[in-house]
């Protein structure tokens, strides 16, 4: 909708000068389109001209810039996330094979324990454990590939070792956990 | 489809697969930025390198639950990553995670890279990785009931060359656990029960390794 009527005369001419098309005389339009139809005529004839209008090497350096931006991106989106993967570098061949591991504690008046160790990446929250029928033993079973894991028992909040398996060597923070070895087939 | 427009895909079809191929790790949002700048370095270099990056996040998630400090943690991540470094170059190609961690942890106990190397590699026939992983984890718990590194190394080593089975490094960790409760001394344990051991390998004629095959469908 105009609303050219509330604008000043002088103003109102120079939009209206402006709003006419200027003129467009019928050679100048011929010249451009001999001069597009001869490109286009040189692009079919040789079309190796452009295959690489983006260079090897500007492919590359995108290429680059685009993994070290992604990495970025991708770092940034996972940092915050709580689970950790693991590296697909390292190849656990194993993984395919585990086996069932049953941990139990006895810890009558315990109000809550949790497992924690190099499996579940020493989350606290991860693999709670069950209060046996008797009521005297905590429980827990899960699925392990062969290796050698350190493990401990969240009770009541605090760390504890589990009395019954081998002690870890060389504690790296002065509170031992314990050791277990699972076997491969 | 023009070909820049194809140019174009493939970078950043490839700088997909490359990021997506990344290991991405967690950690614990209990340390100071300071620390996890500088955890999040020897992760860099260790993913850099090709080396396992989760063991390294799971020592930091170790230590802050055992409510060590941040400098502690700092300390134990970074040593692991040279223990792996080295684990690494001890074993040449492999990419077993658990024979890496396994011989890091031996490396940790205090065995000679040296003398690993040597168990690893060994003239003739190189052992299965699991089954080494099984004598390298053996050796760490013997070092951990007071047996000497030295002693630990070669009882494995005598192993080994007899080409023990994973399960007779179980039993001989066991023995020795037992005897010492028994009121044995470490070392005396181990030379009692590897002694044993040797004698009952050294019974059994060695052969080539016989599989049973299944029957062909019929």
């Amino acid at each position: 909708m105009r609303n050219d009527d509330s604008l000043p005369p002088g103003l109102r001419r120079a939009v209206d000068t402006l709003r006419e098309e200027p003129e467009v005389r019928q050679e100048w339009m011929d010249g451009v389109v001999q001069a597009a139809a001869t490109q286009r005529l040189e692009d079919v004839a040789s079309p190796e001209v452009r295959r690489w209008a983006l260079r090897p090497s500007v492919a590359i350096a995108a290429g680059l810039m685009f993994a070290a931006l992604g990495s970025g991106i991708t770092y940034a989106v996972m940092r915050p996330a709580p689970v950790t993967t693991t590296s697909p570098v390292a190849t656990d061949s194993s993984a395919r094979d585990k086996a069932p591991v049953r941990f139990s504690l006895v810890a009558p008046s315990a109000v809550s324990v949790t497992l924690v160790g190099d499996f579940n990446g020493w989350n606290p929250t991860a693999v709670p454990m069950r209060r046996s029928a008797s009521g005297d033993t905590w429980e827990v079973e899960i699925g392990l590939a062969p290796g050698r894991y350190t493990y401990a028992f969240v009770v009541d909040g605090h760390l504890a070792r589990d009395p019954s398996a081998a002690e870890s060597a060389h504690d790296d923070f002065g509170a031992p956990s314990s050791v277990l070895l699972v076997k491969g087939s | 489809m023009t070909p820049r427009v194809l140019s174009l895909a493939a970078v950043c079809l490839a700088s997909v697969v490359v990021t997506s191929g990344a290991q991405s790790v967690t950690l614990p949002s209990r340390l100071a930025p300071e620390t996890r700048a500088a955890l999040e370095r020897v992760i860099d270099s260790a993913r850099t390198i090709g080396l396992p990056v989760a063991p390294l996040a799971d020592r930091a998630a170790e230590g802050v639950l055992k409510g060590a400090d941040d400098q502690r943690i700092l300390i134990a991540v970074r040593t692991l990553a040279r223990e792996l470094g080295e684990a690494r170059s001890i074993l040449g190609s492999t990419n077993e995670l658990a024979v890496l961690t396994a011989t890091a942890s031996a490396l940790h106990a205090g065995a000679s890279s040296t003398e690993l190397r040597r168990l690893a590699h060994p003239p003739g026939n190189a052992p299965d990785p699991h089954t080494l992983a099984t004598a390298f984890v053996t050796l760490t718990d013997l070092v951990a009931k007071h047996i000497s590194p030295t002693a630990a190394t070669t009882a494995v080593g005598e192993l080994l060359r007899r080409r023990a089975t994973d399960d007779q490094f179980v039993v001989l960790r066991s023995e020795v656990e037992q005897d010492i409760r028994g009121g044995v001394a470490p070392e005396a344990a181990l030379t009692k029960r590897i002694r044993s051991h040797v004698e009952l390998l050294d019974a059994v004629p060695l052969g080539p390794k016989v599989i049973t095959r299944p029957p062909p469908p019929v």
